[in-house]
């Protein structure tokens, strides 16, 4: 009986660790992005701010990079939508014996590394346009369009498993009845495939877009001269990271979250309309009875006022007070360094004495904490992670140094490039 | 053949049969066969400026596929050890992260899919869809906040008292296999979930009803009903993590690489994209050949685990 309950607890408490494990690094992130510290941290806290939200929107270079996204990602919902629908449905109708092989080459690139993908766009586009005799500012060489091409050809993978999770419940009755009944083919595939497929493509259509927005392993090939908001994220992310960074996160989390309530919403509604359906046509039903339209759902009602009470509440705490608030942290830390300061020159004098006395002992510990101090200034701990200060620590760590010198500035970017493991094996022998 | 077509086209009606055939046939030509192909003949070509595309400069050769075994030519006789070695540790890395991924989801699996009552489950799958639509890069970054020297993990450590002072989560690549565990568990758990979910919950009272341990119940029942799930999840993770890029290039310690950053830098760095093709194609053939043996090992074959 003990030992029963033992393990419900034991099965509980790995669940909610689990869920701690997915959902804490968000939770801290999210945090970070209200911190007024530059480096983005949970503590020490400074202030409650909404700034960096701000400083996001004032990002020129992300700006862009989210027009070209979102660029990119209609351009993927037009391409992979039709192209997974025509795989769908070419694969209902395919022979038996070439239904495996199909079906394996077309859910391959979902399993081909993204890598891989891109590269292959690119060198492929590229000598399209050589033997077309195209130039280097034509089409092939555009970012965007070798953006899109690559991102669809695994999307679509995608998208035609949903069309033929959605095809394995259609009665082709229906289609034939249509036939029948006088309808061309074109006529049966818009009035009875098509709507039948709707909700299909409406999830299809989500689904494609959102793989496009957070994709890079592709595009960080096939996007060549252009960027999207995840490359942009990405240098952004590895040369030096601030809170605007988390503000995103925040954003992305919010929408995320609106979005799955919504398709909660919707698939309620659908379930409910199909059920009623049902009773029409057993005969309990006179009539359907119109549903509400999807934004007078008490749901949807309560979750939007929800967010938008949540984001007015946290913009306007964000914003008043913020300065007075930074000024007494920037107070509190200088009256701390200076108080360190004194300690360090009363410790000095201590050791001073000390040493006229004759008994030497310098306190590591202290002295550390001190060059730190004095190396960053008024900045106290603040940047001591940040991407220069560890190319210096590398520095004196043996082998990398002459890799750093080597490259100079570009700090880590260029270690592992081949010329310099050459020069390592070369080194080697 | 021909009547096939014909058939084809008499069942679709022309303008659908058009869209079809257009449709799929850019799909598997444009994008997905040939690209592959022009990559792989790449590769086997002597690394030239676009200019002498196809002029005799541009010849067939193995260089870049033996530069991979055994560095450049004047270092001929030994192995290249560091392309090597970043190879077969990316494998590992990728083996193990892969392993990490079903030890946790396989219980959350079950318990989501057997335990867990109704709404709340419901709304504990729903929840688990919210990370995976978080930008991978965004991950990662989470994770870089909080196992970075004034994270939260080593603020908490220190508080505790079980460390001194910080310790370099990211140096000691602890950041990287936790992210990557991280990026693509969801990849595992719903499949696990799928497979789990669709057994029948009289199979496992009746084997509880005869007598068998909890343990020999999954074993016996839950495991093999669910295979096609896991083995699909494992293989996905696997071949995502083999050949994701974000992850590694954000959390990855200073000395510790991934092998589609030396692919990466063939082509963006060392201007040599032949011998990028020739990576990417060996990054692919070893993870398919691995996950095929693998299967092959298992006895799962490849139609029943896409379902």
């Amino acid at each position: 009986m003990i030992a029963e309950r033992l393990q419900k607890y034991l099965v509980i408490g790995f669940v909610v660790l689990f869920f701690v494990y997915l959902f804490g690094p968000l939770i801290v992130m999210g945090i970070t992005a209200f911190n007024t510290s530059a480096f983005p941290r949970m503590s020490p806290w400074d202030c409650f701010t909404a700034e960096w939200f701000d400083v996001l929107m004032q990002d020129a270079r992300l700006m862009t990079g989210l027009r070209n996204s979102v660029f990119i990602g209609l351009g993927v919902v037009a391409l992979a939508v039709p192209i997974g629908l025509a795989g769908a449905l070419v694969l209902m109708q395919a022979r038996p014996r070439i239904r495996p092989w199909y079906y394996t080459i077309t859910i391959a690139p979902i399993l081909v590394p993204g890598v891989v993908l891109g590269i292959s766009t690119l060198l492929f586009w590229d000598r399209v346009g050589l033997l077309l005799g195209m130039g280097v500012d034509s089409i092939f060489y555009n970012g965007v369009f070798l953006t899109i091409v690559g991102q669809a050809t695994f999307i679509s993978a995608y998208t035609m498993l949903i069309f033929i999770a959605r095809l394995q419940r259609f009665d082709p009755v229906l289609e034939e009845a249509a036939l029948d009944l006088g309808a061309s083919h074109v006529q049966a595939f818009r009035k009875v495939l098509l709507p039948f497929l709707k909700p299909a493509i409406g999830s299809a259509a989500v689904l494609a877009f959102l793989a496009s927005f957070e994709n890079y392993n592709t595009t960080i090939f096939t996007i060549v001269q252009s960027s999207t908001l995840t490359t942009v994220l990405a240098s952004k992310v590895r040369y030096g990271i601030d809170p605007s960074i988390s503000a995103l996160a925040v954003t992305i989390v919010i929408i995320t979250l609106v979005g799955a309530v919504m398709y909660e919403i919707s698939q309620r509604r659908q379930a409910r309309k199909e059920k009623a359906q049902q009773a029409v046509a057993r005969g309990e039903l006179k009539s359907m009875t119109k549903q509400r339209s999807f934004f007078a759902e008490p749901a949807f009602i309560m979750s939007a006022l929800i967010v938008f009470a949540g984001l007015g509440i946290v913009y306007f705490a964000g914003t008043i007070g913020v300065d007075e608030c930074k000024a007494i942290v920037k107070a509190e830390k200088q009256a701390q360094i200076k108080l360190r300061v004194e300690r360090r020159q009363q410790k000095a004098m201590f050791e001073r004495t000390a040493e006229q006395i004759g008994a030497e002992q310098p306190d590591q510990e202290d002295v550390q904490d001190e060059e730190k101090v004095k190396a960053k200034g008024t900045e106290g701990y603040e940047g001591i992670f940040a991407p220069q200060n560890l190319q210096e620590q590398a520095g004196d760590s043996g082998v990398e140094e002459e890799k750093v010198k080597a490259k100079g500035t570009e700090g880590y970017e260029g270690i592992f490039a081949p010329e310099n493991l050459q020069d390592q094996s070369g080194s080697n022998q | 053949m021909v009547s096939y077509w014909k058939n084809f086209f008499l069942k679709n009606g022309t303008a659908v049969a058009l869209f079809l055939i257009i449709s799929v046939g850019v799909w598997l030509f444009m994008m997905i066969i040939l690209p592959q192909l022009f990559m792989l003949d790449f590769s086997i070509r002597a690394n030239v400026p676009p200019p002498k595309f196809g002029t005799e400069e541009h010849y067939y050769t193995l260089e870049h596929y033996k530069y991979m075994l055994f560095g450049s030519a004047q270092a001929s006789g030994t192995f290249n050890i560091i392309d090597l070695t970043v190879f077969f540790r990316t494998i590992a890395a990728a083996i193990f992260v892969t392993l990490i991924d079903l030890a946790l989801c396989y219980p959350i699996a079950y318990y989501l899919a057997h335990v867990a009552i109704g709404g709340w489950s419901r709304l504990m799958v729903l929840s688990l869809i919210v990370p995976f639509w978080v930008n991978e890069i965004l991950r990662a970054f989470a994770f870089k906040i909080i196992f970075g020297s004034t994270g939260v993990i080593n603020n908490v450590l220190i508080a505790v008292g079980v460390l001194d002072s910080p310790y370099d989560f990211i140096r000691n690549d602890i950041a990287l296999w936790a992210g990557l565990s991280y990026a693509f568990i969801l990849l595992m758990i719903f499949p696990i979930y799928n497979a789990v979910e669709s057994l029948d919950k009289n199979q496992i009272e009746a084997a509880r009803d005869l007598g068998s341990s909890w343990l020999r119940i999954h074993w016996r029942i839950v495991v093999p009903h669910a295979k096609p799930g896991i083995s699909s999840g494992c293989t996905m993770v696997f071949m995502l993590t083999a050949g994701a890029l974000a992850a590694p290039q954000i959390l990855g310690g200073p000395s510790s690489l991934w092998f589609t950053q030396i692919i990466y830098q063939g082509f963006n760095q060392a201007g040599n994209w032949a011998r990028g093709s020739a990576y990417a194609i060996i990054l692919l053939i070893s993870c398919i050949v691995l996950v095929l043996v693998i299967m092959k090992i298992f006895k799962v074959r490849f139609g029943e685990m896409m379902k």
